[in-house]
């Protein structure tokens, strides 16, 4: 039984998927989370359900390529059934895309979702008459708390085997618009004979909203004729309701909803509480802004303080082991310099990442759940508008401090190729995670938070610049942010253990094992020197940037993982005391290089998918070229200031 | 008979002062007349339900050119001022 899960943006389809399929599916209280699919099979009372979590979207005309995709994949892979997941406290706005979805004639089960939040507010829904309106079963449920869900794959489950009578009612529009589309419905039965998997109904609906990729489709089929039928019904609907032929039948679509809405929903007086009055202080125009900055300062300063202490307790015992180790071994012996090279990898992992990725990974998903973010895109507008993109695109970058990986996939989110690609170049310079680590575990760690801090702002106003250049050199107006403005929830425990785990395993599968093995690569390297042949090659770069020559290799691992050359860094010092060896001048160099230069190969890969090769390679020049003027600069002040 | 009444009430809402949305200032409810931007903008629109005819309500309007935000059935919607000042209304 193959189940999609559908939905509008921030809706809680992720969350629902989760909540059956355990945690997969990266969610937030961020409209755009999710941009690509996650499937999943799940058994549920002995049944087993193919599960796809689709990305967001308000409605089958797309307006950017996420969308579209949506509405490909939806109409082109035959489903058994579509659950169309609703924000029980938003429905009026999620019922357009349920009259859409409708016209599909797919099995089709509404899930009103989020119904203690609907309660909250005052919001009254009588599912039953709904379901009686449109024909088909409401469901509700409260998916972050796992109410619901299983009675919800119950009705899937019948309705796929035919023993419930859902079927979607046919809704019409207003009489004058209705005979438009009827008209143009009838037309297409007589006079388009290709096979689609469109229902014609469908068809003519978009057709007539001027749909871009439904009129290629038609007239690359039998052509002319049709378009200039369309044209002219076009025109007498414009004619009809005094609005362009693409908005009339979203706004007819509208107006259904709002109807079904008054029918079905009692508004009682809301519980007002703090989520009310909060916005009134965060979106301030004064202390808006010194709230961003203090979240933001708080949130690295916990992050620091609290993984400086882990981390220092933790090396000392790494150091305790190793000194016992050289103790029970010839330490110039082969065996020895694996086991260290092993050992080394694993304490990276323990004693320098984890210590400042876990409570870096919580404080994300806390500002993610809460809704932070989106009145965060709202204060940054304007600056954005400065650097030539607009508030969306705040959205991937901040994605971007988590994993730049899923911050260049967010870019689908903007309309214009141009935003994108700006975006996705600059999301690829915002230090993610393992970055972080390295400006932790180096830079604050040694020179103290503070430096690490002007580190990110440092990384802000570079990554301004390189966005105004991008956009000076390819004029063209942004179209603008439009952007709904998410209540804010209380992130729920369970949400935000299962997804910060969810991010950590990524790290503890996919990275640990490449740090571990990076590490005996680097230790077999050292034995049999051949790391000078490549410290030597890279030496004219490390002597230009004053740094140590035997750093060279783990500015090469650290492509591969940025984490890597932390760990490498000390493994090609010998020592975890790093200041021993290292000035703090040669520290922050160092760090400012590994911040700003080439993206990690994920990301290039993710970068040469979204954009192209061309765009992948300018980035990797780009940031290379960055990285080495930054920390050049950063050697020479810290030569006349000491 | 429904093609006139519509030309009428257009003729109506003509006589009226139409303003751009960025002029509507915080807690003042408006009704779109017109949006003059691209097929896309309205699109983008028209899937938060706002379009022409739609009542909203201005709930902010950031300084330094920052964006608008709206409440338009029930939902928080920020529109940056460029697409905003293309948004027709008449305040009510």
């Amino acid at each position: 039984m193959k189940i999609g899960l559908i939905g509008q943006p921030n809706a809680g389809k992720s969350t629902l998927f989760n909540s059956v399929a355990g945690y997969k599916s990266a969610t937030s209280n961020l409209p755009g989370t999710t941009v690509n699919y996650t499937k999943s099979k799940v058994r549920i009372n002995g049944d087993v359900f193919e599960i796809i979590d689709f990305p967001g979207t308000y409605s089958l005309s797309a307006t950017n390529d996420a969308e579209a995709e949506v509405r490909n994949y939806l109409i082109e892979s035959h489903f058994d059934l579509i659950i169309d997941v609703i924000d029980a406290s938003q429905m009026g706005r999620s019922l357009p895309l349920t009259l859409e979805l409708m016209e599909l004639n797919f099995p089709l089960i509404v899930v009103l979702n989020m119904f203690d939040e609907a309660q909250r507010k005052g919001i009254e829904i009588d599912t039953g008459k709904l379901s009686e309106i449109l024909g088909i079963p409401v469901q509700t449920t409260i998916a972050s708390k796992n109410i619901g869900v299983k009675e919800l794959f119950l009705t899937a489950k019948s309705l796929i085997k035919k023993q419930h009578p859902g079927k979607a009612k046919k809704i019409l529009c207003q009489r004058d618009v209705e005979e438009v589309i009827e008209e143009l419905e009838q037309y297409l039965n007589r006079n388009y004979t290709r096979k689609t998997d469109y229902p014609s109904r469908f068809l003519a609906i978009k057709l007539l909203e001027d749909d871009d990729y439904f009129l290629k489709i038609v007239s690359s089929g039998n052509g002319v004729k049709i378009s200039k039928k369309v044209a002219e019904l076009q025109k007498k609907m414009v004619k009809l309701r005094g609005k362009p032929q693409d908005s009339v039948l979203a706004m007819e679509r509208h107006a259904i909803a709002m109807d079904i809405y008054d029918q079905v929903v009692k508004i009682g007086s809301p519980r007002r509480d703090w989520r009310e009055k909060l916005d009134n202080i965060v979106m301030h125009k004064v202390f808006g802004y010194l709230i961003l900055v203090s979240v933001l300062v708080a949130f690295f300063y916990i992050i620091f303080v609290l993984g400086s202490f882990v981390e220092d307790f933790l090396l000392s015992g790494f150091d305790i082991l190793d000194a016992w180790l050289a103790s029970q071994m010839n330490p110039s012996g082969f065996v020895f310099q694996f086991v260290k090279s092993f050992i080394w990898g694993i304490s990276g992992g323990i004693a320098i990442v984890l210590p400042y990725l876990i409570p870096f990974l919580i404080g994300l998903t806390i500002l993610e759940d809460i809704g932070y973010l989106p009145r965060v895109a709202y204060l940054m507008d304007a600056f954005m508008h400065r650097i030539g993109l607009h508030g969306t695109s705040i959205i991937p970058a901040v994605l971007g401090y988590g994993c730049n990986v899923p911050a260049v996939m967010a870019t689908r989110i903007l309309t214009s190729r141009r935003d994108k690609i700006i975006s996705a170049v600059i999301s690829s310079m915002i230090p993610c995670s393992a970055r972080s680590i390295v400006i932790f575990g180096l830079v604050a760690h040694y020179l103290g938070p503070m430096w690490a801090f002007a580190i990110y702002v440092l990384n802000i106003f570079v990554i301004a610049l390189t966005g105004k250049i991008l956009s000076a050199l390819m004029p063209e107006v942004s179209p603008g942010m439009v952007m709904e403005v998410p209540s804010y929830r209380l992130p729920s425990y369970t949400v935000v253990k299962k997804k910060t785990w969810f991010r950590i395993k990524e790290f503890v599968v996919v990275a640990w094992p490449i740090l571990i093995i990076g590490s005996i690569v680097l230790g077999l390297l050292e034995y049999f020197q051949v790391d000078q042949l490549i410290n030597q090659a890279l030496s004219p770069l490390t002597l230009l940037l004053g740094l140590p020559i035997v750093v060279g290799t783990t500015l090469i691992f650290g492509v591969l993982r940025k984490e890597l050359s932390l760990i490498m860094l000390t493994q090609a010092l010998g020592t975890t005391q790093v200041l021993t060896v290292m000035s703090t001048n040669q520290i922050l160099t160092f760090t400012i290089f590994i911040t700003f230069y080439i993206p990690c190969v994920a990301t290039m890969a993710v970068l040469s998918r979204e954009l192209d090769r061309k765009w992948m390679l300018t980035t990797v020049g780009i940031t290379l070229g960055i990285a080495t003027v930054l920390s050049w600069v950063t050697k020479l002040l810290g030569n006349v200031f000491g | 008979m429904i093609l006139k009444a519509w030309d009428k009430s257009m003729n109506f809402a003509e006589e009226k002062p139409l303003k751009s949305l960025i002029k509507i200032r915080p807690r003042k409810s408006a009704k779109i007349i017109r949006i003059a931007g691209g097929k896309n903008a309205r699109l983008i629109l028209g899937q938060l339900g706002i379009g022409v005819g739609s009542e909203v309500k201005v709930l902010r309007n950031a300084p330094f050119a920052g964006p608008i935000l709206l409440e338009n059935s029930g939902t928080s919607v920020a529109i940056g001022r460029g697409i905003a000042a293309k948004i027709i209304v008449e305040e009510i």
